[in-house]
């Protein structure tokens, strides 16, 4: 485990951020995100994702994708419009520097669904690239706490292609998973601690 | 206790990995051939940001005595697949970033990078045909005319994407794309997971088209995801890079280097890589059914984008001879590739040896990566590009004189 998490950070390419680059990272998210995805960067709009404890490639590869209009999310799409790679490092910084936890308003936890889904979660290898407490690493996202509805969505959307990541890993990995194990998987990992 | 859950958990990874094309997603089941490996292995995260010009790694690469390296383009984030036009034009494919950069060289020797398409999914295939450029995004085929004319203002593509009929797999779906000699696009067609039953005359193959889109023919069969070809100078055969399967283990299978003699031969896979035997989806065939590889180019390296010499800058023993981009292994301890090879053809197109070219992208004692080499490109002068995905910057190799 403690291998496998050096082999990571060792992985991750250096992305070196100096002090004026966090103060406008934490200027540019107060403006621009903050009003969605909320103060702390724990979302509390349905449909809208957490990014505290996001790792920062996670967060930088996402805005490109939004910047480029590969993920299709309107709002997104105007809000990156603008940014130059230097403020989306500086965004990553801020997200990933942020403590991760829980919505406010998440609900309570159903036990058999829990169950269902983190035996499905271990069928499906979910850990292996988002490692088995699911903090995610690199490009790949942190899952654990996440909006239940957002995790959901987004899991439909990688088995319907609307949606492809960095690479093509996850329409492969969902293909043909049915709406009601995605609903177990998105509460099992909403309620992850 | 947790190593060994987790050791269980991990070990069914490799046979349940996409299975695009099948029935829905078969459960894991069984262990996979090699239990030694580290389950926890994951892609390598790439890096769609500019990288700074001193950022980059070029002080730290290394070529043999009497070349020198220099850096050609930088600030192009995602570079990957070269291709020239009859004016000099560099014209890079991407994959992520969903851009194709066109690179031109000023009057000072400095280059200037425009982004002539993006939004498009996994561009990877550019080639010329005359004054045309030809993008292959999956699965659509666009063709940009007199492009080198209309660089500041790039013209909407005809879409050519009917004519081809690719499938439309996003796994293995982005496309190596060459013109050869006689006129016709040669391209691959990857199998759209790790490993798995799949229609052997769709996918994991090797074909060629005329430029229309018409005319589709197999040029070889078994090649489980080549992103790398080229036709001999000489004997005008087609050559093309491989990449082997994942999750078999550390040192197996070898990535390989195919000489297709013939069209529509079969190069074994998934029952066989030269001489190796997968160990579950052999289906009981003998290797030596198969066509067997003019070379192995190591595990896991991910060897792609490869050319042959022909240009007259290189000493007279690099004539002919094939330099080939290994972009680095993410499924196996420890690293390996991450650099540039060349294969040493005798004359009768035997491979006699494959020897380090262009070294350095890789920290053995760290075991980490400062870029990451996917094509190359001998350009007009004689002089060899080679991209840097991780790195988004084309270094520029020349010999001295």
């Amino acid at each position: 485990m403690r291998l496998a998490l050096l082999a990571a950070a060792l992985c991750a390419a250096a992305l070196p951020t100096a002090a004026q680059d966090v103060a406008r990272g934490r200027s540019l998210a107060a403006q621009a995100c903050a009003s969605c995805h909320g103060e702390d960067g724990r979302s509390h709009t349905p449909g809208v994702p957490t990014l505290a404890g996001q790792p920062a490639e996670f967060v930088t590869m996402q805005l490109i994708l939004f910047r480029e209009a590969l993920r299709p999310v309107p709002a997104m799409q105007d809000v990156a419009r603008g940014l130059g790679d230097a403020d989306i490092e500086a965004l990553a910084a801020v997200f990933a520097a942020q403590p991760s936890g829980p919505p406010e308003d998440r609900a309570a936890r159903d036990a058999a669904r829990f169950e269902r889904g983190k035996a499905l979660s271990a069928r499906m290898n979910c850990g292996v690239c988002h490692l088995p407490d699911y903090a995610g690493r690199n490009q790949i996202p942190r899952l654990a706490g996440q909006r239940e509805e957002y995790l959901a969505q987004a899991l439909a959307d990688f088995r319907d292609n609307r949606r492809a990541g960095s690479d093509t890993q996850m329409n492969g990995v969902m293909y043909g998973v049915t709406d009601s194990d995605i609903a177990a998987l998105a509460h099992y990992l909403s309620h992850v601690e | 206790m947790l190593r060994r859950t987790l050791a269980a958990c991990l070990m069914a990874a490799a046979t349940s990995l996409p299975a695009f094309a099948q029935a829905p997603a078969a459960p894991a089941t069984g262990a996979p051939p090699d239990t030694t490996m580290n389950r926890n292995l994951a892609p390598h995260a790439p890096k769609m940001t500019v990288t700074q010009p001193d950022q980059l790694p070029a002080s730290a690469l290394r070529v043999p005595e009497g070349f020198r390296l220099d850096v050609f383009a930088h600030g192009i984030p995602g570079a990957r697949m070269m291709t020239e036009g009859p004016n000099g034009t560099i014209f890079a494919g991407s994959r992520t970033i969903g851009r194709v950069y066109a690179i031109t060289r000023n009057a000072d020797g400095t280059t200037r990078t425009r982004v002539v398409a993006q939004g498009l999914t996994q561009p990877n295939g550019v080639a010329m045909v005359g004054n045309n450029l030809y993008v292959i995004a999956i699965n659509r085929v666009l063709r940009f005319d007199n492009i080198e004319q209309n660089l500041d203002n790039p013209p909407q593509p005809v879409d050519m994407t009917e004519a081809f009929g690719l499938p439309p797999e996003q796994h293995h779906g982005w496309k190596f794309l060459t013109l050869g000699p006689d006129g016709r696009l040669y391209m691959n067609v990857g199998v759209p997971c790790n490993i798995c039953e799949f229609d052997r005359d769709r996918y994991a193959l090797l074909a060629s088209f005329r430029p229309d889109g018409s005319d589709r023919r197999i040029e070889a069969r078994g090649i489980r995801n080549s992103v790398g070809m080229a036709h001999h100078p000489v004997t005008r055969e087609l050559w093309a890079t491989n990449n082997g399967r994942d999750w078999a283990g550390n040192d197996e299978p070898q990535d390989s280097l195919h000489r297709i003699r013939r069209s529509g031969e079969d190069h074994g896979f998934p029952f066989c890589v030269g001489g190796w035997t997968d160990p579950e989806h052999n289906a009981g065939r003998n290797c030596s059914e198969f066509q067997q590889p003019a070379a192995l180019l190591g595990p896991h390296v991910a060897s792609l984008g490869m050319r042959f010499y022909t240009g007259a800058m290189f000493p007279e023993q690099y004539r002919n001879q094939v330099f080939i981009a290994r972009r680095g292994s993410w499924n196996r301890e420890p690293l390996s590739g991450y650099d540039v090879v060349v294969a040493k053809l005798d004359a009768q197109g035997n491979v006699t040896g494959v020897e380090p070219f262009l070294t350095g992208f890789r920290d053995d004692a760290g075991q980490r990566f400062l870029g990451r080499p996917v094509d190359v490109h001998v350009m007009r002068d004689g002089a060899l590009l080679v991209s840097d995905e991780q790195n988004g910057a084309i270094y520029r190799v020349t010999h001295g004189r």
